[in-house]
């Protein structure tokens, strides 16, 4: 690459929607990113990456008809990660070594490689597993977020507008006393730089709006909440302004009002019907964290726990019937987890999880693919920001659609008792991924193949595996829709990942509905 | 840390001023670093230093706050000058309270110890390595791997100094430091996984041989659990149990939901009885063993609490805005809580577990989530270590639960809890709490997790 154009490269991340207050020129930042890998050089390190991210992270939180809160966080730092390799008595040993600093200029960049350095010596001892890179190529490239409407650039008031908006459609709804809304925005540039010469910078953008509408009873001391459904999104303002968001206010505030005042379900094993922004959730912590390899292998085992899954099982183990696949994809347009290059500067990839019912892959980073004897990394590295060590999180995973194209009321007609169940609500699984219990926004019955009224009180738990294999129906390509969350916990110190999961409605036999009232009497 | 928080503050407000805005101030200067280890090795290990720095303008009932990392003046400058476009950009907000005049605050002297924010890394390592070596020893005692062992944990000592300051003349000060660790042995197998963490303010206050043995001697008693089926049981849950339902009977506490009509305790009223007659809730900063900042973010004094007293409703959470609202004195956002039991106590978890004939000991939960905020319902399950209970001794490890119960139900059917208490390991308030027994807790389906 040339040296002009680095500079319009790293530009990017200097002048971009998230810029920070003050920003250093966008010429520095190569060299404040070759002052770092020199230095970790230098100090012994025979493997470096740093790190320059800029983070901004806007929200406007509304009460009602009021604005309560408005919020414009930046973040800006170097992280530098260096791998050390020490002589000792018994052979060569290794360890990863991680500092960050908010100042970034080089003679900072550097006193930060060395001090990574420092705590490598530190913490090297004799190693059980030695750490082996995948070999990666050497990339210069840079990426972003297509966006056609700069989310940014929409004002505070016209974001604050549009949520009072919501509130003068809902509060026409006799019942709906309170309703709690925000947008948020979030844009993360960061420019990686890796002592094997990689240089790569990438913009992303998301976004999310969201609100939530409390129906009270007085005369009853009753109240219920029902939120919004449009999922967050990689993406640009477009994805809110074009959104039925504010169309469906009235509804949702029907739907809070008339959950209250529901019959409580009836627990017993009954067919479910899962909505896409309901299904989502199920996909994430059943699939997502069962197949990600370093909790699989006890890496998370004091913390986000372990796996039932084991690597001697792929190609064996029946996570469900042959109708279900599930697909690990980096690259999935306005995906959550999307980007061009992982945080160990490895391509993003597609790849089956699970492929017609059985345990396909893994999620791995460069220094995990050895582990289960593969030669290249699927490209799961990711970092929240510049004060984070990069670890492996989770890609988008996303449940393959039917090759029929049904629809949501094609399976509900198909569906003699049952229960629908939309929007994420109440969510728990255990610390290997089998027991589950999830909850919703809404609930209706079916009978006979119709919606038969709302329901409350309403949640479903299952084991994972018991679960995927009771689905005896799957919608179309046509009705997949992406949900997910710009929150996803994992790592000490813990660590946020957003993540989409995709999927069409589905139905699952004879699962376990249960009453979620504490005094059923 | 460079302690320079106040004239960092003071720089912004000067600039601040110059916009005619009501302003707040907080600087957080930190330093954390840890050690990850995990298969029994150590496997990363970090420092951040930083400064975050959040400031909120007002013009009239018209605000917004914004922050940064970076305290050039340059840096400084941009931040007052976007966050003042923000905040005129922004519509009225009738909830905005100004900012407090200058206060007196009592600062708590446990809360900061200099040894803990100066240690070195190779401390960090040694606690690692104490439980590393735990789980070798145990391995290489055991050719026929019966009680080997493989340990994973996680180190962390932070040191924070944390400075208020507004545009009426408030000045707030406070540094607290922190040291933490957990580990978790399991059995190669993965038939067995036991858990033991603890958190103090001082570092030499830890002991990490102890953590690694109790954890170890979990794991090995965990091995190959019975079945058992779901239904209510007596529990006795262990402090870091009891610590993660406490956390959401004090999020419940809030006065607003209250007297919204949207919380548990909507329709009920201060004074009335609702928990055992033992339970006692408190904050204080003052704390010795759980030291707190003696301010909240909107500057408001962190007086002694008490929220439950002798099993009656005493105070919920009043934040200015609604205190003002109902004619209420604010109680601030406390962060650090204390639960206790007046007597008849036990005197040791032993003496607890001795006076139960059938029932559960558990280790901790994991994954606790809202199933029910009009019930305080949580569902979670139970994790690293369940026992079966007879006759006062736990007799052998039993399969995992998933729960679906209540904090609030936990404290009105207390049976015993220990007159000691414990602080528990905690990302956000500081919370000690006794051993609980309670009766006819829901544990609604198995899991097959170990």
């Amino acid at each position: 690459m040339k040296r002009r154009e680095f500079l319009a490269l790293t530009a990017v991340a200097a002048c971009g929607p998230s810029k920070p207050p003050a920003a250093p020129p966008a010429a520095k930042i190569e060299d404040v990113l070759g002052r770092a890998l020199d230095a970790a050089k230098r100090a012994g390190a025979t493997y470096a990456d740093a790190r320059v991210v800029r983070t901004r992270d806007q929200t406007v939180s509304t009460r009602e008809d009021h604005v309560v809160d408005v919020r414009d966080d930046a973040r800006y730092g170097i992280g530098v990660r260096v791998l050390l390799v020490v002589p000792s008595e018994s052979g060569a040993t290794q360890a990863w070594g991680f500092a960050a600093s908010a100042n970034v200029d080089g003679p900072s960049a550097a006193r930060t490689a060395e001090r990574a350095v420092q705590l490598a010596r530190a913490n090297a001892g004799p190693r059980k597993r030695p750490i082996i890179l995948a070999p990666v190529a050497r990339y210069t490239d840079r990426w972003a977020t297509p966006v056609a409407v700069d989310p940014f650039a929409i004002t505070i008031a016209e974001k604050a507008e549009l949520l009072r908006e919501i509130w003068a459609e809902a509060r026409l709804v006799r019942g709906a006393k309170y309703m709690d809304a925000h947008t948020r925005v979030i844009g993360e540039d960061k420019t990686f730089a890796s002592s094997e010469g990689s240089l790569i910078t990438q913009r992303i953008t998301r976004v999310e709006a969201r609100y939530e509408v409390t129906a009270i009873d007085e005369t009853k001391n009753d109240s219920s909440t029902r939120a919004s459904e449009l999922a967050p999104m990689q993406a640009g303002w477009e994805h809110v302004s074009k959104s039925s968001l504010k169309q469906s206010a009235r509804k949702i505030a029907e739907d809070a009002v008339e959950k209250m005042r529901a019959p409580s379900v009836v627990a017993a094993k009954r067919d479910l019907v899962l909505a896409p922004s309901n299904l989502w959730l199920v996909i994430h912590e059943s699939i997502g964290h069962s197949t990600e390899l370093d909790r699989v292998l006890g890496y998370e085992a004091n913390f986000a726990g372990t796996s039932f899954a084991a690597p001697d099982q792929i190609g064996k183990l029946e996570y469900g019937k042959d109708n279900v696949s599930f697909y690990a994809d980096k690259t999935t347009p306005g995906g959550l987890a999307t980007c061009a290059y992982d945080d160990d500067g490895e391509k993003t990839q597609k790849w089956r999880l699970v492929d017609k019912g059985k345990l396909a892959a893994f999620q791995t980073t460069r220094d995990q693919a050895s582990w289960i004897g593969e030669k290249r990394s699927r490209g799961c590295s990711y970092a929240e920001d510049w004060r984070s060590i990069p670890f492996q999180r989770m890609p988008n995973v996303s449940l393959e659609p039917g090759d029929k194209d049904v629809s949501l009321d094609d399976i509900i007609a198909a569906t003699d008792d049952g229960v629908l169940v939309s929007g994420d609500g109440s969510w728990s699984i255990d610390h290997q991924r089998y027991n589950f219990q999830f909850g919703g926004q809404m609930f209706h019955a079916i009978k006979g193949g119709k919606l038969a009224g709302a329901l409350r009180d309403v949640a479903y738990q299952s084991n994972t595996i018991e679960f995927w294999h009771s689905c005896d129906m799957l919608g179309g390509a046509r009705h997949f829709t992406l949900h997910g969350s710009l929150v996803d916990g994992k790592g000490e110190p813990a660590q946020s990942n957003p993540v989409s999961h995709g999927c069409a409605p589905a139905r699952f036999r004879n699962v376990n509905v249960i009453n979620t009232k504490y005094d059923k009497t | 840390m460079s302690g320079r928080g106040l004239e960092i503050a003071d720089r912004v407000l000067a600039l601040a001023g110059k916009t005619g805005a009501q302003a707040s101030v907080i600087v957080r200067e930190s330093e954390t670093a840890h050690v990850r280890f995990a298969a029994s090795e150590i496997t990363t290990s970090g420092e951040v230093t930083a400064t975050d720095l959040r400031l909120e303008l007002a013009f009239g009932q018209r605000h917004a706050s914004s922050s940064i990392d970076q305290v050039d003046d340059v840096s400084l400058a941009s931040l007052v000058s976007r966050t003042a476009e923000l905040a005129k950009a922004s519509p009225e907000d009738p909830e905005y309270v100004p900012p407090l005049p200058p206060q007196r605050y009592v600062q708590n002297a446990h809360a900061w110890d200099e040894s803990t924010a100066a240690l070195p890394a190779s401390k960090r390592a040694a606690w690692a390595r104490a439980a590393i070596s735990r789980a070798d020893e145990a391995s290489r005692l055991q050719s026929d791997g019966k009680d080997s062992l493989v340990c994973a944990g996680y180190v962390e000592t932070r040191a924070r100094r944390s400075t208020l300051a507004t545009s009426t003349g408030l000045r707030a000060e406070h540094r607290g430091t922190w040291a933490s660790m957990t580990t978790t042995m399991r059995t190669p197998d993965g038939k067995g996984s036991g858990w033991a963490g603890a958190e103090e303010t001082r570092a030499e206050d830890l002991d990490p041989a102890a953590l690694a043995a109790t954890a170890a001697d979990r794991a090995k008693r965990s091995r190959a659990p019975t079945k058992l089926d779901p239904g209510r049981y007596m529990v006795v849950l262990e402090p870091a149990a009891v610590a993660n339902l406490i956390d959401f009977l004090v999020e419940a506490l809030d006065a607003r939901a209250a007297d919204q009509g949207r919380s548990f305790f909507s329709g009920r009223h201060v004074g009335d009885a609702i928990f055992d007659s033992r339970v006692t809730l408190r904050s204080d900063p003052l704390d010795p063993r759980t030291p707190g900042c003696p301010w909240d973010p909107d500057g408001v004094p962190l007086a002694p609490t008490t929220w439950i007293e002798g099993g009656k409703l005493k105070q919920l959470h009043y934040t200015r805005f609604w205190a003002k609202h109902r004619g209420r004195a604010p109680t601030g956002g406390h962060g650090s809580y204390v639960l206790s039991s007046s007597e008849p106590t036990a005197p040791t978890p032993a003496a607890l577990l001795a006076g139960v004939k059938r029932g559960l000991l558990v280790t901790r939960f994991w994954y606790t989530r809202w199933l029910d905020p009009r019930q305080v319902l949580i569902t979670g399950l139970t994790r690293d270590g369940v026992f079966l209970i007879e006759d006062g001794v736990p007799t052998r490890a039993v399969n995992n639960f998933r729960f679906n119960d209540s904090p609030v139900k936990m404290l009105s059917r207390l049976v015993t809890a220990t007159q000691a208490t414990w602080r528990v390991p905690s990302d956000g308030d500081a919370m000690r709490v006794p051993v609980v027994c309670c009766d006819d807790f829901e544990m609604a389906s198995t899991s097959d997790a170990i």
